[in-house]
């Protein structure tokens, strides 16, 4: 497993809602649990949080023949190719590990929380004890050892598996074609093919919080794409302009002669 | 002194010049510490990423009372163009670029000026407003956040190269100018060259200080 571009497949249909990758998550990664509130649903905590990294959202959907059934979606970050949080980053504390993963190396977040705008999956999240800013790494530790991610590893169901990411596209397609109906592989198709794919037994736009066509946002490719290297090309222009000026057409300098004789001249 | 120099800027107006100059150059420096790896190294000088973060943060709202004090102190003298010497001056792009035989006299502040003072007056407006919502982001909708990350880099995109131009205007590229910044006392030849009308003006309300000569009230 070592060395080469992965991809984790979520199999959303195969997930039992058990969240023993919630719980194998925190432990790996030494995160704390921390308090939380009731509020009315099996999802727990709420949402994403500086120490929960991955989370199996509930969702209670009711099809156009008026079937119900449960939906439950392993939320965590999805890995971009083309990663939005990566691009904004300052310090590099973001970064494509060797496996086409988004690392992050914890001491070099400032805590200035650019990610967390940026991200189109809102996935990154910040503590303000440490200022800084958590996601997901994939467990790049155990991946450099050839282990699985603790959330692989923890999943009783099968639901969860990683691999080559073209053997795991491969198999997600298979995988979708053979559930039929709404079926469908999602994660491969935008920000250059996301290193997390998950199999959807509904349309994308059915589940809680998942993007349908997520996209890193116009505004950020403004910024960071067009005027940052425009700022510094301007300022670099203004100061040959301004070299150029002075060797050619030359400074505007008083006039010695109307300085003596007071008034006059012109 | 030499005698016959004349007060173009008092005191305080050199103050909050340097109030402002000082604290924008901080964060134009600080920032390009952060927005560009390439000059990670200017965050390292100032004791890594996290020092500089507070540092512009800081520097920022003090930025923000220099502004608002130059507005307050320049707006009806350079934010306000006076027709027609100012567009005479602008056809004739006061002379910089092309040999004009007589530049058109203008006030205090010529339009060039005037444009710089706008420029900072309303994108440094920007920088502080964009910069203390990207200081605390969580407490603003997302997409908002992004837009303002958009606006805080143009401002940038703006005010940095003004800069260089406003430099190399104030000093080399006008020899003469940079001492009204610095302890205000200006030359008459200068004067007549760069501000006639201002000139004109303080001698026929009598309001010039000129040294050596005793102040006429």
């Amino acid at each position: 497993m070592k060395y080469m571009e992965l991809a984790k497949l979520i199999d959303t249909t195969k997930c039992t809602a058990c969240r023993g990758c919630q719980i194998a998550c925190k432990q790996w990664n030494e995160m704390p649990g921390l308090k939380t509130k009731q509020l009315g649903s099996y999802q727990n905590p709420p949402d994403l949080q500086w120490n929960t990294w991955t989370l199996i959202r509930f969702q209670e959907y009711v099809n156009k023949q008026g079937k119900f059934s449960w939906l439950f979606r392993k939320d965590g970050c999805m890995h971009c190719t083309d990663a939005a949080c990566m691009k904004v980053c300052p310090s590099g504390a973001l970064h494509h590990t060797e496996f086409g993963t988004v690392g992050i190396k914890s001491h070099l977040c400032i805590g200035c929380k650019e990610c967390m705008a940026a991200c189109p999956f809102d996935i990154p999240r910040y503590n303000d004890k440490t200022d800084k800013v958590y996601k997901c790494d994939l467990c790049v530790t155990r991946l450099r050892e050839g282990q699985q991610p603790a959330c692989v590893k923890s999943c009783i169901t099968g639901a969860i598996t990683i691999g080559g990411k073209e053997t795991m596209i491969k198999k997600a397609y298979a995988r979708a074609k053979e559930l039929g109906g709404d079926a469908n592989v999602y994660g491969d198709k935008f920000v250059g093919g996301t290193h997390v794919l998950y199999v959807l037994n509904e349309k994308p736009e059915v589940y809680d919080e998942l993007p349908k066509y997520p996209t890193v946002p116009f505004s950020i490719v403004l910024w960071k794409d067009v005027l940052k290297p425009f700022s510094l090309l301007a300022a670099g222009g203004v100061l040959a302009g301004s070299f150029l000026h002075y060797i050619i057409h030359g400074p505007k300098t008083p006039d010695e002669d109307t300085a003596t004789k007071k008034g006059g001249g012109e | 002194m030499k005698k016959g120099l004349i007060q173009a800027t008092d005191w305080y107006e050199r103050l909050v010049h340097w109030m402002l100059a000082i604290s924008c150059l901080v964060l134009c420096f600080t920032g390009l510490g952060m927005m560009f790896k390439s000059f990670n190294f200017i965050a390292n000088m100032m004791g890594g990423l996290v020092v500089t973060k507070y540092i512009h943060n800081f520097t920022g709202l003090f930025f923000g009372v220099a502004l608002f004090l130059a507005i307050k102190m320049w707006w009806h003298e350079a934010g306000v163009f006076e027709m027609p010497e100012d567009m005479e001056w602008m056809n004739a792009a006061g002379g910089y670029l092309w040999h004009v035989d007589k530049v058109p006299a203008v006030g205090k502040y010529n339009p060039g000026q005037k444009m710089f003072f706008l420029a900072v007056a309303i994108f440094g407006a920007i920088m502080v407003v964009t910069g203390i919502v990207m200081w605390f982001p969580l407490r603003f909708p997302t997409e908002l956040v992004r837009w303002l990350f958009v606006l805080h880099a143009l401002g940038f995109a703006v005010i940095f190269p003004l800069f260089f131009v406003h430099l190399y205007m104030g000093t080399i590229g006008s020899p003469g100018s940079a001492p009204a910044m610095f302890t205000g006392w200006v030359t008459r030849a200068w004067l007549k060259k760069q501000h006639h009308k201002w000139l004109k003006e303080m001698e026929r309300k009598g309001k010039l200080v000129v040294s050596g000569e005793e102040k006429k009230v």
